[in-house]
């Protein structure tokens, strides 16, 4: 479904990625694991347009969507929660979600969406106007969840879902993201919480210094000397 | 009493185009981050469209007022999209300095097409005020402020109703984010720049008629829309709004009741004030719409 060959994306002169290759099949859930800096990030931003490739090619079901707006990549089912939440700090609950759908012109199956949205998260609903900023951590992050999918993506790339959120919450945070795959959705997403990442994860690429230096199933992964030692405590 | 009610109905009349001007500049000035020292030359353009398209063309007055803010607008536009876009990303200093620039050359071309001759923009309104009680106000001022409130309201309905209104209000709060919600953020800066081009252009399109027409007529005025967005706080509508009424009470007041001759250096003694107790602005940015 999503196909990254040879990508390199540099920040200035300095590459942040080099010659990553990657591949997400239809109805995987696919994790990207690595320290800080290691470059996930910048990938998905390299995916969703918001960068651009220096080199390679990035196909998204079959099309060519490197260095493509933003606009035009989720246009075409590809969606992206970014890292730290980023929910629109001053627009309500409600406006948020709206955004998420700003592409989609059916209002019926706008509002049908936004219902299966408050099934799942009835907290938003309680908050529905009050402004997104005022939210607590985790409640942005499922705010930020479901803005993604109100696009009604074919695929959707999560960045650091689980960053600073309580523990309890990182538990039900992955429990949303292992129901949205099961529903369909195809997924890749970008966790430091290396252990939590393999377990749920079909397959999984372990970047270094912006290169893929291991890949395999996640069960091949957590079986990794490498990765144990460096990734999971030993 | 009576002598005070004229004063505060003068001052709610030019508060409206006070109003306008200054949320025109706090969307381009608060919430764009340009330092627009245009808005003074487009509220000029506003007014001298009036007169030629009313007072030269003999077009129907009030069809003239809404071409001159369609021009505004797109004059705004032609802008945002000649001067601003290819400076994405340059220096506030650079950005500064390139529309110091363009403030100039507008106001220059004003003077080589009309010349430095007050010109006047006919209007269809009776002169004889209409009275009301102790106070006397002519029909064009109460039509003025008619247009004014009409348009504020319209104005908060499109930022806050209309999808269009939320993705501008994304675009600025997080435009990474916004581009990953599909709105397309240069189609959204030319908008916002030409929407608060046209508030400006309205504005002198308007009190053209209860003023006269001259080049530097937007000296001024710029001046006062500044002081209107500080005084609200920067970027904020509904500040800008209230500020363009209180700096109308200010001038209005100290004008009756101090002395005329210093009623436009009133407002600047308000903003000295409000900014050496609140330099924030009346209004918290935390309340900030954009």
């Amino acid at each position: 479904m999503l196909k990254l060959k040879d990508i390199t994306v540099c920040y200035g002169k300095i590459p942040a990625v080099r010659n990553v290759s990657l591949e997400v099949g239809e109805g995987e859930l696919v994790t990207l694991i690595g320290a800080n800096g290691a470059g996930k990030t910048t990938t998905l931003r390299a995916i969703s347009g918001l960068l651009p490739l220096a080199a390679g090619e990035i196909t998204f079901r079959h099309k060519p969507i490197g260095n493509t707006p933003a606009r035009d990549v989720l246009a075409l089912g590809l969606a992206h929660c970014p890292e730290g939440r980023r929910v629109f700090p001053q627009l309500s609950v409600r406006e948020n979600l709206e955004m998420g759908a700003y592409l989609r012109h059916d209002r019926e199956g706008i509002a049908r969406d936004m219902e299966r949205i408050f099934d799942r998260f009835p907290r938003l609903q309680e908050r529905l106007h009050q402004a997104a900023g005022t939210l607590s951590g985790g409640e942005q992050q499922m705010l930020a969840i479901a803005r993604a999918l109100m696009s009604r993506p074919k695929m959707v790339l999560l960045d650091e879902p689980s960053l600073g959120l309580a523990p309890n919450l990182v538990e039900r945070t992955f429990e949303i993201i292992s129901d949205i795959r099961k529903e369909g959705t195809t997924v890749l997403m970008v966790e430091q919480n290396a252990l939590a990442a393999l377990e749920m994860c079909d397959r999984s690429y372990l970047l270094e210094t912006g290169q893929v230096v291991e890949r395999g199933t996640g069960r091949e992964m957590l079986g990794n000397p490498h990765i144990q030692k460096a990734y999971l405590g030993g | 009493m009576p002598e005070f009610l004229q004063h505060l109905a003068n001052a709610v009349i030019l508060g409206g185009t006070y109003a306008l001007l200054g949320i025109g500049l706090t969307l381009i000035f608060g919430i764009m981050r340009v330092v627009n020292f245009t808005h003074g030359e487009l509220y000029t353009f506003g007014a001298y469209m009036a007169f030629m398209l009313a007072g030269m063309f003999g077009l129907n007055f009030f069809a003239s007022l809404a071409l001159a803010a369609t021009l505004g607008m797109a004059l705004g536009a032609l802008i945002e999209f000649a001067l601003l876009r290819p400076l994405k990303g340059a220096d506030i200093d650079t950005t500064m300095l390139v529309m110091i620039g363009a403030g100039i050359a507008m106001q220059a071309g004003e003077q080589l097409m009309w010349g430095g001759v007050a010109k006047s923009v006919p209007n269809p309104f009776p002169t004889e005020p209409v009275v009301l009680g102790p106070v006397s106000v002519g029909p064009i001022r109460l039509f003025v402020l008619a247009v004014a409130v009409v348009l504020l309201v319209v104005f908060y309905l499109l930022l806050n109703r209309t999808k269009l209104g939320i993705a501008m209000r994304a675009t600025f709060q997080d435009p990474d984010t916004a581009a990953l919600m599909g709105v397309n953020n240069g189609l959204m800066y030319t908008l916002t720049f030409a929407i608060g081009s046209g508030l400006a252009a309205v504005a002198g399109a308007l009190l053209g008629p209860i003023f006269v027409v001259t080049p530097t007529m937007g000296d001024l005025v710029a001046l006062k829309a500044f002081a209107i967005v500080i005084l609200g706080g920067l970027g904020n509508i509904p500040g800008a709004t209230i500020g363009g009424f209180v700096l109308a009470l200010a001038e209005e007041f100290g004008a009756g009741y101090l002395s005329s001759g210093y009623r436009d250096a009133m407002g600047f003694l308000l903003i000295i004030a409000v900014l050496l107790v609140r330099p924030q602005g009346l209004f918290a940015a935390k309340e900030r719409i954009g």
